[in-house]
């Protein structure tokens, strides 16, 4: 029979034993004794906002994607770590920098000798085995395959020869019941032997450099695609300097690879690194940490408890907590902060943030000079300086034009301009604008639809634009939406005026003046669908320039012809803040590239 | 008896029908397509078309429909997240649901534990100073919002803790069973989020144990009870109790869903990855195949509780079997 | 109807209970101010919106020596901004300055700045000394420290600090230290106009809760939620109530096709999880026109609460149809229709009061989570933003908008539920009280 009483009891005995074991539970160790006693670096790290999607760097796109590929996979050329400003390429699978002919098209290229992918299943023995040029070409092949689903085909549209061509031809055959054959050679890929290649151009395009670092080029070995197929997306076989070994919906976890290759602690050390870099790590072999622990953070709040409790490395500031951490006035981090010995690092980021007119659109499009004047007036009313003042703490660089600080072509001065009335804010003038353009005071001048993709306080945002334009007498018609809407409004060329953003690629103001450029209309790319032939001549020519004083000549003055259209009111470039531990060592922060894990290193007796 | 299970089984039916449509209408009709969240910023135009007939979303909808029903039916979740690469719906499955286990079904016992024993104390007191007090105390409980309770618990059960105690008792997010053992995991990243749903469930649940105790207490039987001359606490336990047990089964049958809903906000804020937690996620990416099929398995949940609650009745009172 | 409704025994007790009666005023008074905001416009969008003072400032008490020099900075910063700005928007820039009633002094432009450079030079003075004392003795024990040979980096952290600790108390409390922070307050203070009588008390009003991270009145922000609280939680539980109850009513007293449609109905809304259902419909609406305003909100909630009513007063007109009195009329020959108006719904009225109730609660409660996940109420403060918003504060020790949003809920909340507890008790002859 069932007694009440005794079950009652037994349950209450049963809670009270499990809240006695509560007591002493530490946090995850920091030190690991390894094999032969000897104690491992762990280090936790922090991925914000959100997680990787895939681990496969064929079908991978976002950040998120690279951080984790960077960990287990290498590309022919790395950025070099401490050199900024600019950033320099250096080799990382290749022995020395490639060679491109004369003919400005063919490059050749020549692997270091001994790299081997990880030890895995997916080889016969379970040993991995040496990369090869054929390995080089297999990595890019698969993503001209419809079946990979890759997001990157755009990084090799119309640049090798013979690509496209293969890529349309092997696709048609495998829908038509065959097969993609990888097998099939590339006029422009030709192997010469197992560590020497070339590659053909169909033009000398200059940023294939940079494609060559991006994390989407790295090179994975056809066996492990082919043992695990779809399941490649979570069970990576690279060359890099780490393993994945856990992979859960809280974090991934990598561990040191055995069987890197050699590769030793840059020596160029730079103005102010002596600071950041630690005695015992320079001639050091990478990787110098053991362990590295991922939590994915969707949420900014748990992260920075995190860094303040001393687990994470580091942490990006949350501009709710900028306050806490810096001093608004000096920009000086906060005497807490300061005791505890913990380091802040500024990272400019690559960024265009603007509003962009629609130049195909009947009200506020066009080339007349009428046009013109309207969307100055709106550019002379915008006041980016109150937005980097009520949403960015001041951090933010406003500056004229479409190149970001730091690259070529951006205006060298203090104010970052480009000329008088490029941007406001100038009430005056953009009345007179206005006036010119035919709406004195903004009568007649119909609402016009503002489109903005939802984030954090685009409300807010938008509102202050709004009352920004509503000064001068001109009303807007806010319309928020998700960005996979705005896009597909833009695609549409449906969207009149909007707010966007758009992060450089790689380092070099092609990436941004593409966004002008005629044939990249949308739905490509070019969603002002700006249209003017001396820009796309003058685009074309600098595509297969080299940096150089001429190019930065005429990269200025394609920015200067699209300013003087106000085809756009811009723009701002955010610089992050990063609090680092005392215990970091090494961590030059920057967001433009991801290997860096494996430079960084651990000051055990710093940490509690 | 049986006869009556599978008539209800079968009248379900076209309810579950009936919620699968809704959902998959929701989901694909007017909203922005999910080809353009799949390939982000650097889209080619030409790809979308052959994205989405790769996802499957160039097929008229009643064509889908029929496609996933006859999945759900055949226990077919072989079909890859478009969020997470790599990961079919199955083992997304299979790794969320024990976490959310693991904060439900405790929280459901100890919540029916702490009520039941509250709403007895109360009801046997009933109109002295200890039941109004704590009736005060309930309906003061049921008054915060839920988010209250995470907010402030998170702060100061979590973290200040963390400052006053010196040691790490409560995390302030996450979910590690393996490092230090499962009791002690258990403990540290799965008792505040507990200890949470408990206080905000507490409040409604003890008014109605309490009513159901009253009730129970004018009853004739009880009258006789005491006549008899049984001790109180004989009386309270053995009596009362085991004749509340029916609607107190019901009742814990009935509010098992809401606990699953419930878990989705402490899921969602304590990063606990379950399943809440990760349907939150996949609304959030437009990841289709996971949703279509976590709400497919939440909905066999909710319609099974029903059905047991409408058995549970059954066996109760005779009348609602001939129905 | 009603006047009989109000005579009637249920009625007599329910307003025997002073508690019930006295919730009911809380609620009017609630209502008053929700009228008054949504008709009168007594508390408009831009109030709340607007600036009153200093991100995160508490309503009372000493505030730290950081916190007053913040304070100190953020107003002499922002009017330096506006004077350093083209002569033809100075003035516009002034004027946007004003912290609602307060606004900038009437002094002249050259003595204005004159005032701010002297403000600065008392601010960095202040900061620097700070700083010094707090580092130079920081630093100093650190090395005293290492000096003994003592190497344990915890021990050395807390014992620098103490040192650091006390030296900066040792300063702040200095006589000249505190002549100097308030020569400095009072040059910022004397950047404004003075307030007096009934444009003091409105200010005081909107500081006296504090100020959120954009140095909005936390105040004038709570009030306003109750138009959006009162608007969302009568709007979806009255129509919830109406077309479920009647939905139920009639399914239950026509039976048949109807009945098993209508169950069919609710069982499929209500198996699925209500908060999914709630979030996929909000999700739905984005990127529409309807998406700022209320209407997702109601959609969402009507949709999903009209299931509680209608399995209750169908459960209830199936027990109705089976008594006498309602047997006789149909025997009589009353239309069907006429017998549900006029016998069967009346009876219900106080299933239909009580549901209203708990539905309106339940609806403030889901709008909080609703809008923590972003998709309940846009462009406009509520209740769930306010908490939302207190997250990170919360983190930084901050605890006045949570406090406000939690406070005001919660009246209108509790007062609720004693009144569907009342009404129960009153009007329903078996509830236990």
């Amino acid at each position: 029979m069932w007694k009440p009483q005794r079950s009652i009891v037994v349950r209450a005995l049963a809670l009270s034993t499990a809240l006695s074991l509560a007591p002493a539970l530490t946090a995850a160790p920091t030190t690991d004794p390894g094999p032969g006693g000897k104690d491992l670096k762990v280090i936790q790290l922090p991925l914000r906002s959100d997680a990787p999607k895939t681990i496969d760097p064929g079908r991978g796109s976002t950040t998120y994607d690279n951080r984790a590929c960077s960990m287990v996979y290498d590309t022919l050329l790395q950025y070099s770590y401490l050199q900024r400003d600019p950033f320099v390429l250096e080799p990382a699978l290749l022995t020395k920098m490639p060679i491109c002919a004369e003919d400005g098209v063919t490059w050749t290229f020549q692997l270091k000798k001994g790299i081997v992918f990880q030890d895995n299943d997916c080889f016969p023995g379970g040993k991995g085995r040496e990369l090869v040029a054929e390995d080089v070409f297999y990595s890019w092949k698969r993503q001209a395959d419809d079946a990979t689903k890759a997001k990157s085909w755009w990084l090799y549209k119309d640049t090798i020869v013979g690509f496209d061509a293969y890529r349309d031809a092997q696709n048609a055959a495998a829908k038509a019941g065959g097969k993609f054959d990888y097998d099939v050679p590339v006029e422009g890929m030709k192997v010469i032997d197992d560590h020497n290649f070339q590659i053909v151009l169909t033009e000398p395009v200059y940023r294939f450099i940079w494609v060559l670092a991006m994390f989407q080029t790295s090179v994975v070995p056809r066996e492990a695609v082919e043992h695990y197929g779809n399941r490649f997306s979570r069970n990576p076989v690279g060359t890099g300097p780490y393993m994945l070994d856990e992979w859960t919906d809280l974090g991934m976890s990598f561990v040191r690879n055995p069987t890197y290759r050699e590769e030793f602690f840059p020596t160029n050390l730079q103005e102010g690194d002596d600071a950041i870099v630690a005695e015992s790590s320079k001639g050091q072999r990478l990787p110098i940490i053991d362990r590295v622990e991922y939590t994915f953070y969707k949420k900014d709040q748990p992260m920075w408890l995190r860094f303040e409790e001393g687990t994470l490395g580091y942490t990006q500031v949350p501009a709710e907590n900028y306050e806490t951490a810096f001093n608004r006035r000096t920009k000086k981090l906060n005497s807490a902060y300061k005791r505890r010995g913990i380091v802040a690092a500024d990272v400019p980021l690559l960024d265009f943030i603007f509003r962009q007119f629609n130049m195909q659109d009947e009200l506020v499009g066009g080339y007349t000079p009428e046009k013109v004047a309207l969307r100055r007036a709106i550019i002379l009313a915008t006041d980016f300086d109150e937005f980097n003042s009520s949403f960015y703490n001041d951090k933010v660089i406003v500056y004229d034009g479409m190149i970001p600080p730091g690259l070529d072509g951006h205006p060298n001065n203090e104010e970052h301009r480009a000329g008088p009335e490029y941007r406001g804010k100038n009430i005056a003038l953009a009345k007179e604008y206005l006036a010119k353009a035919g709406y004195p005071n903004g009568e007649g001048l119909p609402k016009i639809d503002y489109y903005v993709a939802n984030s954090a306080n685009s409300p807010e945002q938008a509102d202050l634009t709004a009352r920004q334009l509503g000064e001068i007498g001109i009303e807007l018609n806010v319309r928020m939406m998700d960005f996979s809407s705005l896009i597909e409004a833009c695609d549409n060329k449906k969207a009149q005026f909007f707010s966007f953003a758009w992060s450089s690629d790689y380092p070099d103001a092609e990436n941004n003046l593409a966004l002008f450029y005629g044939p990249n209309q949308s739905p490509g790319s070019n969603h002002a669908n700006y249209e003017n032939e001396e820009f796309d001549r003058l685009y074309e020519q600098t595509r297969s320039m080299e940096p150089s004083a001429k190019r930065t000549e005429i990269y200025i003055r394609m920015r200067d012809m699209v300013l003087d259209h106000a085809a756009f009111a811009g723009s701002m470039a955010r610089t992050r803040s990063y609090l680092i531990q005392p215990w970091l060592r090494n961590f030059k922060p920057t967001e433009q590239f991801y290997n860096w894990v494996k430079y960084l290193d651990v000051e055990e007796s710093l940490r509690e | 008896m049986w006869n009556y299970i599978v008539r209800r089984l079968l009248y379900n039916i076209p309810v579950y029908l009936g919620i699968i449509l809704i959902l998959m209408a929701l989901l694909r009709f007017g909203a922005a397509d999910p080809a353009y969240t799949f390939l982000g910023k650097n889209a080619d135009p030409g790809d979308l078309e052959k994205i989405r007939h790769q996802l499957g979303l160039d097929k008229p909808f009643f064509v889908q429909y029929v496609q996933f029903l006859w999945e759900v039916l055949t226990l077919n979740f072989e079909q890859e997240s478009w969020g997470r690469p790599g990961r079919t719906v199955g083992e997304m499955l299979s790794t969320a649901y024990i976490p959310t286990l693991l904060i439900t079904v405790p929280g459901l016992m100890i919540t029916a534990t702490i009520s039941i024993c509250v709403g007895l104390i109360s009801a046997f007191n009933r109109g002295r100073l200890a039941d109004r007090t704590l009736m005060v105390l309930a309906v003061v409980g049921m008054s915060v919002s839920f988010l209250v309770y995470i907010i402030v618990g998170q702060y100061y059960g979590a973290f200040q803790l963390k400052e006053w105690v010196g040691t790490e008792i409560f995390a302030i997010e996450g979910f590690d069973l393996e490092e230090n053992g499962f009791i002690a995991g258990w403990l540290t990243y799965c008792a505040l989020p507990v200890i949470i749903s408990v206080i905000v469930a507490m409040g409604y649940d003890t008014r109605f144990y309490r009513a159901v105790m009253v009730e129970e207490s004018s009853k004739d039987y009880m009258v006789t009870a005491k006549a008899k001359g049984a001790g109180r606490r004989k009386v309270m336990f053995v009596h009362m109790l085991k004749n509340a047990m029916i609607p107190i089964i019901t009742r814990v049958m009935t509010t098992l869903p809401f606990l699953i809903v419930g878990s989705v906000l402490l899921e969602y804020y304590f990063n606990i990855p379950g399943m809440g937690n990760r349907l939150l996620g996949a609304i959030f990416d437009k990841d289709f195949p996971v949703i279509q099929a976590f709400t497919a398995i939440f909905a066999v949940v909710f319609i099974l509780s029903n059905i047991l609650t409408d058995v549970l009745y059954a066996l109760v009172d005779p009348r609602v079997r001939l129905q | 109807m009603t006047p009989k409704f109000l005579r009637s025994r249920g009625a007599k007790k329910f307003f025997k209970s002073r508690l019930a009666t006295f919730s009911l005023f809380v609620i009017g008074i609630y209502t008053a101010i929700g009228i008054a905001v949504l008709f009168f416009d007594a508390i408009t969008v831009d109030d709340t919106l607007q600036r009153v003072g200093p991100d995160s400032t508490p309503m009372i008490g000493e505030q730290k020596i950081e916190k007053r020099l913040r304070d100190a900075d953020f107003h002499l910063a922002r009017l330096e901004s506006a004077l350093n700005k083209k002569e033809e928007d100075v003035e516009n820039a002034i004027a946007n300055l004003a912290l609602a009633e307060r606004g900038i002094s009437d002094k002249p432009r050259e003595e204005l700045k004159s005032e701010v450079a002297r403000g600065w030079e008392l601010y960095d003075e202040l900061a620097t000394q700070k700083d010094d004392a707090e580092f130079d003795a920081f630093d100093g024990k650190k090395k005293e420290l290492k000096e003994q040979g003592i190497d344990d980096n915890e021990q050395v952290q807390k014992l620098a600090g103490n040192a650091a600790d006390e030296a900066v108390e040792a300063l702040v409390t200095s006589e000249d230290f505190v002549g100097s922070l308030e020569e400095l307050e009072g040059i910022v203070a004397a950047l404004y106009r003075p307030l007096t009588g009934w444009d003091a008390t409105m200010y005081n009003l909107r500081r006296s809760i504090g100020t959120d991270r954009q140095g909005r009145s936390i105040s004038i922000r709570a009030l306003f939620s109750i138009k959006i609280a009162l608007q969302i939680g009568v709007v979806s539980a009255l129509i919830s109530v109406i077309f479920g109850s009647l939905l139920g009513a009639a399914a239950a007293f026509y039976g048949g096709l109807i009945d098993h449609l209508v169950v069919w109905l609710y069982s499929t809304f209500s198996s699925i999880p209500s908060l999914i259902f709630l979030i996929v419909i909000s999700y739905r609406f984005t990127g529409t026109q309807w998406e700022s305003s209320l209407l997702p909100v109601y959609v969402a909630f009507c949709l999903t609460f009209w299931i509680g009513p209608c399995r209750i007063v169908r459960g209830e007109v199936l027990k109705i149809k089976e008594l006498e009195y309602v047997q006789a009329a149909t025997a009589v020959g009353f239309g069907k229709f006429y017998i549900l108006l006029k016998h069967v719904v009346p009876n219900t009225m106080h299933l239909m009061f009580i549901n209203f109730s708990l539905l309106f609660i339940g609806a403030i409660k889901s709008e909080v989570i609703l809008s923590f996940l972003g998709l309940g109420v846009k462009n406009q403060p509520s209740w769930g933003i306010m908490i939302r918003d207190s997250g990170p504060e919360v983190v930084n020790g901050f605890f006045p908008q949570l406090g406000a949003a939690t406070v005001f809920m919660f009246i209108l909340v509790i007062s609720f539920n004693v009144l569907s507890d009342a009404l129960q008790d009153a009007f329903d002859p078996k509830h236990v009280s």
